[in-house]
């Protein structure tokens, strides 16, 4: 194909993810060297609020922010440098925990961004094999089981997927909060009153298994058609030189399915990587952070509105980097794969 | 004969498969089954921690009403035959339906038809027979028995969510949005990926990695990104519609310049470009398993590039489309962070919306219509998954899963 | 024969619904011709004042609990994306900083005959507000339970303490406390409750912190000690999970908002009717002020918006809080419109201000200090960090978010 009609065919496509992915993430990676603040002036000023029969007023000594002329108000923005990824790592935090005098490692994950690098890496870590074993399980039993329920199986398989994530986990944390049937259930068969939300590890049980009983589906759906393609002749012959079930999946059926197995590990970790909507449905804050949420604290503006823009950006540029370092070693195999496929 | 006697797995091996794909199922629709049955209650008894009061919601049937034994056997086959209708005549019909020969369409018609069919078949005729035959029944001794209802069953939540709150608005824009993604994010996609999967030059490449990349990318980075841009559009951009010498262009659209936010339009661009990575990396891979010289031969013919594209790749890409299209219409569906941000109540979408119900918490009935709504939301993705499901195998079949 | 019964309960339903549109367009006292939207927070209150602004007709009401994340941009816009904002003393700071809404003076003389004073909030002079209800958390007991066992209502935290005690012993609840500590806002507002109750002032002159201090350990050491007698998931325990607990019976006592009085007595939902009597809020200390504070909730109107669209956005406003809404919905909330006649379930509220509960502090300092409390106070009730590191790392967040925002240089 020729280079401009190549450009013909991309052009659409790579315009609209040049204005909306490309642009927004150079602004946010200068916005994390940038930082913009509000001017404040004392004053005393009366002020007056309702009591309940009659008002109070009071005359205080107040922060205002400086309006210009325009009723805009007045900012000034700086260059800091490293500076607020310098607030997020705490280096000099993390030495001293370390030092002869340090709390060790318990004291650096007091710190925000270790804390939710920790949990977004084992949350990652934990889930991939647990997707692709149980993806790979049920595909290889409904591939076995009688044609005639394949089809209902598959939907009922499907259905955990297709569901709106926030309703998903929702619909999970009904089931286990306060005294819910699930929790209820737990406590008949073990005796002892389980509080799935009162500490971190088991808020941490429960996200792991949502979203792998969400996840887990799209990898059986995939597995599954992959095994329709699966080479009978090779199959058969490996059945008249004896082999056993096991080393047929092992040494046909495997392998057949490994670029598959790379593919879901890697939409896998980049989705799970960015794990957020566990963090909101089942409310772990106090417990479990990942890095996403974090990004999207700083960006939530408090009571009086102020948002962290610098300490958002410098920690997104951070998740960024994450997650291409995590990517490297698939991104190497797809880049070898299509090289040999040209 | 030997061969598939070998190939026939052992009584345990058959009793451990089975056993095991029961448990699966049971898992994978139990929270949703649970979830759909609270819908159906008052609060007392869907938030009660007996969850037998739960199933049987002694207070639902007390305040209004149940359904009886043979309601539900009724209610049954009726659920058991619209699940077989589209995997049994699908297919047919919408050979029937294809307009020009055109696969897709016909698929389109014939699942909108099917929407609109079931609904009609469990809302309005189904009630209408359970209360026929309940009636005609309930004098009769003994029979009668199974007309009495056993399991307290109120409409009250979906009612207040669908006409109080006008929730059949937050229907049509998400229909809309939806709608909009799927065919604008197919169209470009489709486009891009050929262009890749056709070419051999490492930009070709390159492009391809980047977009791998970008698909990694947390979804409120880019969100930070718009929001102060689609608020303040307007503001940017009313000097073109102002100044001299673009002003008559602009005005022919409109007499002022747009706002971006709550803009449906602008937020499927949004969802479109976000899009994008997955979908050229999904239809690229089909389009490697049609083999070069189907175009090359084309082009022999005196197609252009475009032109063999479009005569004679599409019309064998059909699988492809609707597996990728399925794809684009749960990321479209299901998106909140965007639309959360981006959209005004106005044209807001169904996932945010119910956050809102949830939010707005002070009662415990909110928290039955949040999940009444929830319940609402994920019907269609129920019907969707029916008529589709051998559309997502074999398309993933066709090409999609060769990596 | 189900079925009979639900087509006469739509038909019924529909025909009350119509008749009430009939008799709704009646009440607005003029015909809105002006396109009004508004964006408010979603709690009961408000649903009956925007539905009473609906009545004026084009007016179009955004009810959203998390409306705090988009108004500061949404009224910074020019021109504005709502003419209407519901605020409380918190919220109102981001706009009043970005200078986005309007005083309201000439539209008070204009339209608001039926205001009263302390309906006005006024900074330097000048009108900003109008407050329609106040708000406090304040102490909500199960009155059949203290009489069994003979407990008076607790008048410090100290006799909360005590009658928790008892309660546990007697075993007649699952917990006999509960409390809004949900990590983030929730808990903030109980940890300035206590630090205010013991006589902390959470910054200096010089907006620097001074959260590390007597008032805070101590305040950090009384929500421990009132843990011990809470459901141990109190760190997802909101507002409404505490509703709940004592609507299901599992909580004998618990300080909540006084906007969720109402639906405790709501008999389609509450199984103890009549039966949670409304108190001041205990004091910290013996003698002292209730650890409380009052809330108000509000009305402002943008700036970037015509004089036409304010000035229909405020009559269709006042047309929202008039004597009717307050009428129809007198036990929605603690109202500071005419016509509202407190009620059993007012009683906690209106105690707590007669008692000197001070009013929340609307300055940019206090929102930081909460946000700083929400993220860190969490740690000291898991036992991971120590009280005095606690307040340190709040201090130490506070500082960093300052400096941000400009406040502390």
């Amino acid at each position: 194909m020729k280079a401009r009609t190549f450009a013909m065919f991309v052009a659409p496509s790579v315009v609209l993810m040049l204005i909306f992915i490309a642009l927004p993430l150079v602004s946010v990676f200068v916005q994390s060297f940038y930082s913009t603040q509000q001017v404040f002036e004392q004053v005393q000023v009366e002020s007056c609020t309702p009591g309940f029969i009659s008002q109070t007023c009071t005359t205080e000594l107040r922060s205002r922010q400086v309006l210009d002329a325009a009723g805009k108000p007045v900012t000034q923005t700086s260059f800091v440098g490293l500076a607020s990824y310098h607030e997020l790592l705490k280096p000099d935090v993390v030495a001293k925990a370390f030092s002869s005098a340090g709390g060790g490692l318990a004291a650096v994950m007091n710190i925000d961004f270790y804390k939710a690098l920790r949990f977004t890496l084992s949350f990652t870590l934990i889930t991939l094999p647990l997707v692709i074993g149980l993806g790979l399980l049920i595909a290889i039993a409904v591939n076995n089981v009688t044609r005639a329920v394949r089809g209902p199986l598959i939907f009922v398989s499907l259905l955990p997927f297709i569901v709106t994530p926030v309703i998903g986990a929702l619909s999970i944390r009904w089931l286990f909060i306060g005294d819910g049937i699930l929790t209820a259930a737990l406590k008949w068969i073990t005796g002892t009153n389980i509080s799935m939300f009162a500490q971190g590890w088991t808020i941490e049980v429960l996200m792991i298994t949502y979203r792998v009983w969400h996840v887990a589906p799209f990898a059986f759906v995939v597995f599954y058609a992959a095994l329709q393609t699966v080479d009978q002749d090779t199959l058969e012959s490996a059945i008249v030189d004896g082999a056993s079930r096991f080393e047929r999946l092992r040494h046909i059926v495997i392998p057949h399915l490994m670029p598959l197995i790379v593919f879901i590990a890697l939409i896998h970790l980049m989705d799970s990587y960015r794990v957020f909507e566990e963090v909101i449905g089942f409310s772990s804050e106090a417990h479990r952070i990942s890095l996403q949420w974090l990004t999207f604290s700083f960006l939530t503006p408090d009571e009086t509105g102020n948002r962290s823009i610098t300490r958002a950006s410098a920690s997104s540029m951070l998740t960024m980097v994450g997650i291409v370092l995590l990517l490297i070693p698939l991104l190497m195999r797809t880049w070898r794969d299509n090289r040999v496929s040209r | 004969m030997a061969d598939t006697k070998a190939l026939q797995p052992p009584l345990a091996l058959k009793a451990l498969t089975a056993g095991f794909v029961a448990l699966w199922a049971v898992v994978a629709i139990f929270p949703l089954f649970w979830v759909a049955i609270m819908s159906f209650k008052l609060p007392l008894d869907a938030l009660s921690s007996n969850p037998l009061n739960v199933i049987f919601g002694p207070v639902t049937r007390a305040n209004s009403g149940g359904l009886s034994v043979l309601s539900l056997l009724i209610g049954l086959a009726a659920l058991i035959a619209v699940y077989q209708a589209p995997v049994k005549f699908g297919k047919a019909i919408a050979t029937k339906l294809a307009i020009n020969g055109s696969m897709v369409v016909g698929w389109l018609l014939m699942a909108t038809g099917f929407l609109i069919g079931a609904s009609v078949f469990l809302f309005m005729a189904l009630p209408a027979v359970t209360w026929l035959v309940n009636s005609a029944l309930s004098p009769i001794p003994v029979i009668g028995m199974l007309a009495q209802p056993v399991i307290g069953v109120t409409l009250e939540h979906y009612k207040a969510v669908w006409i109080q709150y006008e929730f059949y608005r937050n229907f049509m824009n998400s229909m809309m949005i939806t709608f909009g993604v799927v065919t604008i994010s197919l169209t470009v996609g489709t486009l891009a990926a050929y262009g890749l999967a056709r070419t051999k030059s490492n930009l070709a490449f390159w492009l391809l990695i980047a977009a791998l990349v970008f698909r990694a990318l947390p979804h409120s980075v880019l969100v930070t990104g718009y929001i102060p841009v689609f608020i303040n559009s307007r503001e940017w951009l009313s000097p073109l519609w102002t100044s001299p010498v673009t002003g008559w262009f602009f005005n022919l659209f409109s007499a002022n310049a747009p706002s971006l936010y709550g803009q449906p339009l602008a937020i499927i661009v949004v969802l479109v470009s976000i899009n994008q990575p997955f979908t050229i990396w999904m239809m690229r891979s089909f389009f490697m398993n049609i083999p070069n010289e189907l175009d090359e031969a084309a082009r022999v013919d005196g197609c252009t590039h475009f032109g063999a594209f479009w005569r004679v790749i599409m019309p064998v890409m059909w699988p492809g489309v609707i597996t990728t299209g399925l794809f684009s219409f749960l990321l479209a569906y299901n998106d909140y962070l965007v639309t959360a941000l981006l959209l005004d109540a106005q044209s807001q979408t169904m996932v945010p919306a119910i956050s809102q119900y949830l939010n707005r918490d002070t009662k415990l009935s909110d928290q039955i219509e949040a999940i009444a709504a929830a319940v609402s939301i994920t019907a269609p993705l129920f019907l969707l998954v029916m008529v589709f499901q051998k559309q997502i195998v074999s398309g993933l079949t066709a090409g999609a899963v060769k990596g | 024969m189900i079925t009979k019964t639900f087509a006469a309960k739509t038909l019924g339903a529909a025909a009350i619904s119509m008749m009430m549109s009939v008799s709704a367009h009646a009440a607005c006292a003029f015909q809105n011709t002006v396109p009004v939207k508004s964006l408010t927070a979603a709690f009961e209150a408000w649903k009956a004042v925007t539905s009473a602004m609906a009545e004026c007709g084009n007016v179009q009401a955004e009810l959203d609990q998390t409306f705090r994340t988009k108004q500061p941009a949404a009224f910074a816009a020019n021109p504005a994306l709502y003419q209407i904002g519901g605020v409380s003393n918190g919220t109102l700071v981001p706009l009043l900083n970005a200078g986005s809404i309007r005083p309201l003076d000439d539209l008070v003389a204009k339209y608001g005959k039926n205001l009263t004073p302390n309906q006005l909030i006024k900074i330097d002079g000048k009108t900003v507000a109008v407050a329609m209800m106040v708000n406090a958390q304040h102490f909500m007991y199960r009155e059949d339970l203290f009489k069994e066992l003979g407990i008076d209502a607790p008048k410090t935290y100290d006799d909360v303490l005590a009658a928790a005690a008892k309660i546990k012993a007697s075993g007649k609840v699952a917990f006999p406390l509960g409390a809004t500590m949900k990590s983030g806002f929730d808990i903030s507002i109980d940890f300035i409750n206590l630090f205010f109750g013991y006589g902390g002032v959470p910054t200096k002159p010089d907006n620097t912190p001074s959260i590390n201090t007597e008032a805070g350990v101590k305040t950090l050491e009384m929500m421990k000690k009132l843990s011990a007698f809470m459901d141990p998931e109190f760190l997802v325990s909101d507002s409404t999970f505490v509703q709940k607990q004592f609507q299901q019976g599992k909580i004998a006592m618990a300080n909540l908002w006084a906007s969720r009085a109402g639906a405790l007595d709501d008999p389609k939902e509450s199984q103890f009717v009549g039966k949670i009597a409304m108190a001041s809020a205990p004091a910290a200390v013996a003698g002292g002020k209730p650890a409380t504070m009052l809330w108000w909730d509000g009305m402002v109107f943008a700036k970037n918006i015509s004089d036409a669209e304010a000035d229909a956005a405020f009559r269709v406003a006042m047309e929202g809080i008039d004597e009717e809404m307050v009428k129809a919905n007198n036990n929605a909330a603690v109202w500071l419109v005419k016509g509202f006649v407190p009620g059993r379930l007012a009683q906690g509220a209106i105690a707590s201000a007669n008692a000197g509960a001070p009013n929340y502090p609307s300055t940019t300092q206090m929102g930081i200090i909460q946000a700083a409390i929400g993220e860190k106070a969490a740690d000291f009730m898991t036992g991971k960090t120590t009280a005095t590191e606690t307040l340190a790392a709040i201090e130490a967040t506070y500082l960093t978010k300052a400096k941000e925002a400009g406040l502390v240089k």
